[in-house]
C-alpha cells in the first residue's frame, strides 16, 4: 500500500534520527546514574564534569522529542490539509541544520561553549541555527495548511502548539543580569512549552491517530478538543506560577500558582477519559492493536507522570521542602515519559508500517518493549521518589546537611543504575523493532 | 455539551489566564527590584554571574532551588561559607569533598571575588525563608553573638566558620561544637587548628582557614575564651 500522499515520507529520516538520539540520552543517562552511584575520580571529573553529561542528557532529550514531533507533523499535515508538503526539500533541509546545530552543541559542551543555563545551555550562535530551523519548519506547515483544501481544528491546535513553542523559546535569548527575573522568563520557555505548547502538540496529535484507529467522528473528537485546550490555557498559563514560589517574586504567586497548577491535572485526566471511552467504543480492529495499547498507556502514565506526580509537590507547603530534590527529578521522568516519549513511540508506531509500505505488521516485538519500558519507568520514579524523600527529610525538614542526605540516597542511585540498563534494552527492542517492522504473520507469503 | 459550550470554554479560559498572568508579571517587575535589591546589582555581581554562566555551575549546582541536584544549592551558599570560604572550596575543591567530586576549575583571583559578589547578592535576594535548611546560617544570628563582643567573633561568622561549627546552637554540625572549645583547647593548640588542622587532629577533614596574622591572633583569642 502506497502513502496517501508521497511527501509523508520526509518523517522517516525525521523518525530514525529521533530514535537513534533517544538510544544515545539513554546511556547517558546510565552514565549519570553511575556518577551518583559510585565516586568517579578527580581527574576524570576534571575534564568531564556531571554538569557536561546532564546536559547531554536533557539537550539529547529535547532534540530527539522536537524531531519526532516535526517528522509526525510533516506526515500527518499532508492528510489533513488534503495536499502533499509545501517543500519537501526545505523539510530535508530543516532537518539536516537541526542536527547539525545538536551535534555542535553536544561536541561544544565538552570543550566548556555553553551558555550555562540549565537545559538550555546552547550557545547564542547556535541559538539562532535553532530559531532559523523553527522558523523554516513552521513557514513549510504552515503554507502546507494554508494552501490546503481544508481547515481542521486539529491542523490549528498543531499550528497554534508549534508557533506558541517557537515564540517562548525566543526568551531563552537575551542576557538577564538580575538572577530572578532571569528564571522568571527561563520559566516562559520551560513551563510554557512541556505544561503549555507541548501539550497543544501532544492533544492534536493524539486526536489525529484516534480519529485513525478507534474511527470516532472528527466532530466529536474536535469539540472535546477545544474543551481540552481551553482547560490546558487556563490552569497551565497562570499555573507558570508554581515556578515563582522562592524566587524572590511577590508573595501572591503562592496562591496564584497553587491554585491554577493545582488544576493542572484535570485537562489530562479530560484526555485519558476521552481517549478510553474512544478505544472501548472503536468501530472494528483497524490493523493491529499496539497503537491503542500505546494510546491508552500515554494517557495514563501522562496523568500518572504530569498529573499525579506534578500534584504531589505542586502546593507551596509540599514545595518549600522538595523544591530542588530528586522528587523534582521523579516527576520529571515519569511526566516526560507518559507524555512526550509514549506520544512520538506511538505516532512512529502507527506512520512506520504506512512509510514501510505494510499493510499489517508484527506487534510482538513492539507489545513486549511498550510493557518493559513502562514497567521499569514506573520503577525508575519510585526509586527517585524514595530518594528525594529522603533528602527532602533528612538534607531539608532534619537539616542534617547535603551529603548526609546523599549518603543515604546512594543506595537508590545503585538500584537506578540497574534500572538505566534495563531500560536501555527496552529502548533497543523498540528501535530496532521500529526500524526493522516484519510484515504480521498471516500476511507472509509461505515458503 | 455543545460546540458552542466548546468554543467558550477554549477562549475564555485562555484569555482569563492570559490576562491575569500578564497583568501580574508586570506586577512582578514592579516589585521584583526591591525584593531583589537590584539597586545592588552592581558591575562586579554582573561578571559573577557571567561567570557563574562560564563555567556551567548551574548544571551541578541548584540555585534558587533550579538546576541540577549534584552538589547544594547555592543561594545562600555566601551565608554558609563566607567570601573566603567560597574562594577556598573553588581553589581546591578535594579539599571539602569526599566521595563527590567537583571540578578544578582554573579562576583567576579577581573571577573569584566576582563570583563571590553575585553569591553574596544572591543570598540577600528575599526568597520567603527558602532553602529550609540554611536558615540557621542567617547571619543575623552570628551578629546577636557578635553584639559586644570581640572582632574575632565577627571573624567566626565571615570565615565561614559556621558552616560546619556551632556555637550557642546556631551553626553547622560537620564538626564539633565550639561552644566550650575553650575549655578543652589553649589558645596555641586552637592557632595550630586555624592554620594547619591536620597537624592537631590527623584524622580531620577540616580544611585551613585562610587568615592574617591579625585575624588569626583575634580569632584564637575569641574561641580560647569560649570555656
Amino acid at each position: 500500500m502506497t502513502l496517501a500522499y508521497p511527501s509523508q515520507r520526509v518523517a522517516y529520516p525525521y523518525f530514525v534520527i529521533a530514535l537513534l538520539l533517544f538510544v544515545l540520552q539513554v546511556i547517558v543517562g546510565i552514565w549519570l546514574a553511575l556518577s551518583y552511584a559510585v565516586t568517579m575520580p578527580q581527574g576524570l571529573v576534571d575534564i568531564l564534569p556531571f554538569s557536561t553529561t546532564r546536559a547531554f542528557h536533557t539537550n539529547l532529550l529535547v532534540l530527539w522529542l522536537l524531531l519526532g514531533f516535526m517528522g509526525s507533523t510533516y506526515f500527518m499535515v499532508p492528510e489533513e490539509s488534503e495536499r502533499d508538503i509545501f517543500s519537501p526539500a526545505l523539510a530535508y533541509f530543516q532537518l539536516a541544520l537541526l542536527v547539525a546545530t545538536g551535534v555542535a552543541a553536544l561536541v561544544g559542551f565538552v570543550f566548556g561553549w555553553t551558555k550555562g543555563k540549565p537545559l538550555l545551555e546552547i550557545p547564542f550562535p547556535l541559538d539562532y541555527l535553532v530559531v532559523v530551523g523553527a522558523l523554516i519548519f513552521l513557514f513549510n506547515v504552515g503554507m502546507t495548511m494554508l494552501r490546503g483544501k481544508r481547515w481542521t481544528v486539529i491542523q490549528g491546535s498543531l499550528l497554534g502548539g508549534l508557533i506558541f513553542l517557537a515564540v517562548m523559546y525566543l526568551f531563552n535569548l537575551p542576557f538577564y543580569a538580575n538572577l530572578s527575573i532571569d528564571w522568571y522568563y527561563w520559566w516562559w520557555v520551560i513551563h510554557l512549552w512541556v505544561e503549555g505548547a507541548w501539550e497543544l502538540v501532544a492533544a492534536a496529535l493524539t486526536a489525529w491517530i484516534l480519529i485513525k484507529i478507534t474511527g470516532v467522528p472528527r466532530e466529536t473528537v474536535e469539540k472535546w478538543l477545544y474543551v481540552e485546550l481551553g482547560l490546558f490555557l487556563f490552569t497551565g498559563i497562570a499555573g507558570t506560577g508554581h515556578h515563582y514560589y522562592w524566587l524572590g517574586a511577590p508573595k501572591y504567586w503562592l496562591w496564584v500558582g497553587g491554585v491554577f497548577s493545582a488544576l493542572e491535572p484535570v485537562p489530562i485526566l479530560l484526555m485519558l477519559v476521552d481517549a478510553s471511552h474512544y478505544v472501548r467504543n472503536r468501530k472494528g480492529q483497524l490493523n493491529g492493536k499496539l497503537v491503542f495499547t500505546f494510546a491508552v498507556g500515554m494517557a495514563i502514565l501522562h496523568f500518572v507522570g504530569a498529573g499525579l506526580w506534578g500534584f504531589a509537590h505542586t502546593l507551596p507547603q509540599i514545595n518549600y521542602y522538595t523544591h530542588g530534590s530528586q522528587v523534582t527529578v521523579a516527576h520529571g521522568h515519569i511526566a516526560f515519559f507518559g507524555a512526550y516519549v509514549l506520544l512520538n513511540v506511538m505516532f512512529f508506531y502507527y506512520a512506520m508500517p504506512k512509510l514501510k509500505g505494510l499493510t499489517a505488521y508484527d506487534e510482538r516485538r513492539g507489545t513486549l518493549a511498550f510493557w518493559w519500558l513502562s514497567s521499569t519507568m514506573i520503577a525508575m520514579t519510585l526509586a527517585f521518589t524514595i530518594a528525594g524523600v529522603l533528602q527532602t527529610y533528612i538534607e531539608r525538614v532534619m537539616g542534617l546537611g547535603y551529603m548526609t542526605a546523599q549518603a543515604q540516597m546512594r543506595f537508590w542511585f545503585a538500584i537506578l543504575v540497574v534500572l538505566g540498563f534495563t531500560f536501555l534494552a527496552g529502548v533497543l527492542l523498540a528501535v530496532v523493532d521500529i526500524l526493522t517492522l516484519r510484515p504480521a504473520a498471516f500476511t507472509r507469503k509461505p515458503a | 455539551m455543545s460546540w458552542k459550550t466548546a468554543r467558550w470554554i477554549f477562549y475564555l479560559g485562555t484569555l482569563i489566564s492570559l490576562v491575569l498572568f500578564l497583568a501580574l508579571t508586570l506586577d512582578t517587575h514592579r516589585q521584583i527590584r526591591a525584593l531583589t535589591h537590584a539597586d545592588r546589582l552592581s558591575e562586579q555581581v554582573i561578571a559573577g554571574k557571567k561567570l557563574w554562566q562560564k563555567y556551567n555551575c548551574n548544571d551541578c549546582h541548584t540555585i534558587l532551588g533550579f538546576g541540577s541536584y549534584y552538589g547544594p544549592d547555592m543561594t545562600k551558599a555566601y551565608w554558609r561559607r563566607g567570601a573566603a570560604g567560597i574562594k577556598a572550596v573553588i581553589r581546591a575543591p578535594e579539599q571539602f569533598t569526599t566521595w563527590r567530586k567537583m571540578p578544578r576549575l582554573a579562576l583567576m583571583d579577581q573571577e573569584m571575588n566576582d563570583l563571590v559578589a553575585f553569591l553574596q547578592w544572591t543570598s540577600e535576594i528575599d526568597t520567603q525563608d527558602w532553602p529550609p535548611q540554611d536558615q540557621k546560617f542567617r547571619p543575623a544570628a552570628a551578629r546577636a553573638v557578635a553584639l559586644g563582643a570581640s572582632p574575632g567573633a565577627l571573624l567566626f561568622q565571615e570565615k565561614g566558620c559556621f558552616a560546619c561549627h556551632r556555637i550557642y546552637e546556631t551553626g553547622g554540625q560537620l564538626g564539633p561544637d565550639l561552644t566550650h572549645v575553650g575549655a578543652r583547647l589553649n589558645y596555641e593548640t586552637i592557632e595550630r587548628v586555624l592554620t594547619d588542622p591536620r597537624s592537631v587532629n590527623p584524622q580531620g577533614t577540616m580544611p585551613p582557614t585562610p587568615l592574617s596574622h591579625e585575624e588569626r591572633d583575634e580569632l584564637s583569642a575569641f574561641l580560647a575564651k569560649m570555656k
